[in-house]
């Protein structure tokens, strides 16, 4: 297990140093003038050349890249192009609204989902099975954005239940909080409800009709430790997968939902820092959005591993 | 008529100041004309309501009522007396700054907010007249060359410490080497003594208070110890009736009342800025309950906002306006063929259709030359610009253009991408065949012009596409327009370079007076007409709302918005 979890940390580090080195040459890639680009058109030329050679950004590009990665592995990430200050003023805030708007969305998703896979498994091709199965593709097949968009015309304009500007302001005690935060993470839980609830209904379908579980029901064992101990524990593994690799997505993908109900997470950050050239910003904010991601996946595969011993003397080899 | 009040005011003038007196005197101008005129050259209210009443005239009428009311340059709700309650905090949906808040240098309506909510200039809006603000007054020399302006005392920073002139002086030299370079070198201010401050002009000119004022969005009097590149929300300071208490561009601004505001202090306790990127969240956060005001919005997403009865929304009418570029030093449209294909597409738009559809009605049809209606020396007399398919056609087939196709460029803001989707619709009539090319502002703006200081002539913009749209924001003189986009400056994206054009604009920027600024302009409107390196489709007026229940909001449409007098009705 420990050989594992060392292998697994080390194909991290390659990972995130392969991420900060596609996000240097994309940035490169991008056409214009990083001091243009933050000064504005009508900046004089001698500003322009003053706050390159500031940045650094009229060096050449190899030593650009060694100064970049340099950063990165010292968690340095300098100061914001756009506002001047520290990028961890800018990206930490950022991180932390992330996290709480996925925290909000998942406690609610999770329970729901995976219960309602497991309810329609149990009655696989029944009319029960089928709505909550045609619920799950529909809702899935709607993009965020648009049930962003519908909850926030719906609610918050029309019926002023809920927030247009999501953002929680501070010393916002905790209900208060939800009026802020529910409606983007409904939006959210729309788009993720069918995923996870399809892929429950999948493994739990496989695992009842498995061998071992039949087994345990002929040997006389309580229907419900039957589920507990045999169906869950080997039906749940795909589900923890999928939710591990959501976490990542969660946290930098959602720049819909972001945009919609304007709220500063790490996804609105990084749209706003490639429209801006703002590199330091982009850098730093995708690799904690790659962080994020591994570390779930890592967890989810320490979770599998716990529950499954064949995928721990596998990975161990 | 009585003499005695007017030969008072006029002993205690200037030449410039009597000319205009004269003018009114004689009914050559109006009294909207007169009071606007005056105040740009330093005539007190308390003297311009001397000679209005002299000559048998109320100058009350003008400056506000009980309602919104709706005009040129600024848009101003008064309450009356005693309806206004104390404290609250205004809830104002703003623009995300789009880069850092240095005061000199900002340049998008985003950055100005947060900047100017906390900063003052020298003189103050009140339609395209100037009221004084920091300066107490001001009075120019017999030719306009030199502006002599009275500091006000006791005005405190929010930091500690009085405003002085040193403060001005240090201001103004910083905006020198940037904003002001065309009007003002470093030294060309000098402080008289600690509340008077002298400002010698490279040229003579009788509108430059405009130049001091919420029109040039960067003329702000910042303390003497800022330096070129220091941001506002690292060291914030300011003379305004609210002080910066946070700042975070991901979210938004705070600022609370300070009590020791020159001008009393305000009623509310104090502002909260709101940043998104778009317009339909600002909207939708006024509509929702959680804004009480926004700082400006375009019509294309404003449909719920017109058909609300919980906001009051103003338009002011102004100079602002989209430009289609054409590049007509090379490539389709320069030479003799491009300029029949440029007046082709002249005379392929439908002003009317476009302003009654894309603004929906919201503006004045523009004549193809960046002078709008809304200003007092417009000259009305010269021919409209009428669509014309017929000859439009002809001209292309004799360029040898018919069925061209093109792409034109345009950025993702506010009305815009429905103007390209008109204009493209109804050059189809003509036989142009126009692709679309929408992006972000961010990403457009290389289309635009990706070099800003080329030294190929004409200078200035290089290296962008040949055809496409592009926005122009309000401006109390079309001087920017001029000089920046149709002579040598950093946006002239069409490359025109017209010694005739430049000579004519040289010779507007050098008239004091307002009747030889009415001569000067003809020759300016008619050449810009005459080679159309521009089409102006039209000039918008800027809207803003705010919710019923506030009153007293003083804007300008480039993100100032002054409450110091206003707040919420009892």
């Amino acid at each position: 297990m420990r050989r594992f979890v060392l292998k697994r940390i080390g194909s991290i580090a390659i990972t995130l140093w392969l991420l900060a080195t596609i996000v240097f040459v994309f940035v490169n890639v991008l056409p214009g003038d990083i001091g243009r680009k933050v000064l504005g058109p009508t900046a004089q030329p001698a500003d322009v050349a003053a706050f390159n050679a500031r940045l650094g950004t009229d060096r050449p590009l190899i030593e650009q890249y060694v100064t970049s990665m340099r950063r990165v592995f010292t968690l340095d990430f300098g100061e914001s192009f756009q506002t001047g200050g520290p990028v961890t003023d800018l990206v930490l805030p950022a991180l932390g609204r992330s996290a709480k708007l996925a925290i909000l969305a998942f406690v609610i998703t999770i329970p729901i989902s995976i219960a309602a896979g497991i309810y329609a498994a149990r009655r696989q091709d029944r009319l029960a099975d089928r709505v909550t199965v045609n619920i799950g593709l529909a809702s899935t097949s709607v993009p965020e954005f648009v049930t962003a968009s519908v909850l926030l015309a719906v609610f918050a304009v029309q019926l002023q239940l809920g927030k247009v500007y999501a953002n929680v302001p501070e010393g916002t005690s905790f209900l208060g909080q939800l009026d802020y935060l529910l409606l983007p993470a409904l939006a959210m839980v729309v788009s993720y409800f069918g995923y996870i609830a399809r892929m429950t209904r999948a493994g739990v379908i496989g695992a009842l009709h498995a061998d071992y579980t039949r087994t345990a029901t002929m040997k006389g064992m309580d229907p419900g430790q039957v589920m507990r101990r045999h169906v869950l524990r080997n039906a749940l593994a795909p589900t923890i997968t999928v939710i591990s690799v959501q976490i990542g997505y969660l946290f930098g993908g959602i720049v819909g939902v972001e945009k919609v109900f304007n709220y500063p997470g790490l996804g609105t950050m990084m749209l706003n820092a490639v429209g801006k050239k703002d590199i330091p910003v982009l850098q730093a904010s995708v690799l904690i959005v790659g962080i994020i991601y591994m570390l779930s996946t890592l967890l989810a595969d320490l979770v599998i591993a716990y529950l499954n011993p064949r995928v721990r003397l596998e990975a161990g080899r | 008529m009585n003499w005695s009040v007017i030969n008072r005011v006029r002993r205690r003038s200037g030449a410039l100041e009597n000319e205009v007196i004269d003018h009114y005197v004689a009914g050559k101008i109006t009294r909207r004309e007169f009071i606007r005129r005056g105040s740009v050259l330093g005539l007190g209210m308390t003297s311009l309501g001397a000679i209005v009443a002299a000559c048998g005239d109320s100058a009350g009428d003008d400056t506000g009522g009980s309602a919104t009311t709706t005009g040129d340059g600024t848009a101003t709700t008064a309450a009356a007396a005693g309806s206004i309650q104390q404290g609250g905090t205004l809830r104002i949906a703003a623009q995300r700054p789009g880069s850092p808040l240095d005061p000199v240098a900002m340049d998008n309506i985003g950055s100005y907010t947060p900047v100017v909510l906390a900063f003052e200039y020298l003189c103050g809006p009140d339609g395209f007249s100037l009221v004084p603000m920091l300066a107490e007054s001001w009075s120019p020399n017999d030719d306009g060359s030199v502006w002599t302006f009275n500091i006000r005392q006791g005005v405190k920073w929010h930091q500690g410490g009085e405003l002085t002139a040193a403060d001005v002086v240090a201001s103004l030299d910083r905006l020198a080497g940037a904003n002001l370079s065309s009007y003002i070198d470093p030294g060309s201010a000098v402080a008289v003594d600690d509340h008077t401050v002298e400002v010698t002009l490279k040229n003579p000119d009788g509108q430059f208070p405009y130049q001091l004022s919420p029109y040039n969005p960067q003329a702000l009097i910042t303390p003497a110890d800022y330096e070129l590149g220091t941001l506002f929300d690292q060291k914030p300071n300011g003379t305004s009736a609210f002080k910066l208490e946070s700042y975070d561009v991901a979210t938004g601004a705070k600022y609370v009342r300070f009590d020791d505001y020159w001008d009393g202090p305000p009623n509310l306790d104090g502002l909260e800025l709101l940043f998104s990127d778009d317009n339909a969240t600002q909207i939708n956060g006024l509509l929702g309950g959680q804004a009480d005001a926004i700082i400006q919005f375009g019509v294309s997403d404003a449909e719920a906002i017109f058909a609300s009865d919980a906001v009051t929304v103003d338009a002011i009418r102004g100079a602002g306006h989209r430009q289609i570029w054409f590049n007509v030093r090379e490539g389709t449209f320069a030479g003799e063929n491009g300029a029949k294909i440029r007046e082709a597409v002249a005379l392929g738009i439908d002003r009317q259709a476009l302003v009654d559809t894309v603004l929906q009605g919201r503006g004045d049809i523009g004549n193809d030359h960046p002078i709008a209606p809304a200003y007092e020396y417009f000259d009305a007399s010269q021919p409209q610009r009428e669509r014309d398919i017929d000859r439009a056609k002809a001209l292309l087939e004799e360029a040898g253009a018919a069925g061209l196709a093109l792409t034109m460029h345009a950025p993702e803001l506010q009305e815009i991408a429905l103007l390209a989707e008109v204009v493209q619709s109804q050059l189809t009539e003509i036989g142009l065949n126009i692709t679309l090319n929408v992006e972000s502002t961010s990403t457009f703006y290389e289309k635009w012009c990706k070099v800003y200081d080329s030294t190929n002539p004409p200078g200035g913009c290089d290296g962008g596409e040949e055809f496409g749209i592009v926005d122009y924001g309000n401006r109390a003189t079309p001087d920017r327009y001029l000089v920046a986009a149709y002579a040598t400056g950093e946006w002239n994206s069409a490359h025109y370079n017209s010694e005739e054009f430049n000579a004519a604009v040289a010779a507007y920027q050098a008239t004091v007076t307002l009747e030889d600024r009415k001569e000067a302009i003809k020759p300016v409107q008619e050449i810009a007409n005459r080679d159309i390196p521009y089409v102006i489709p039209y000039f918008y007026n800027t809207l803003t709302a705010y919710a019923k229940n506030v009153t007293g909001v003083v804007h300008t449409g480039l993100g100032h918005y002054y409450v110091n007098k206003g707040g919420f009705t009892a």
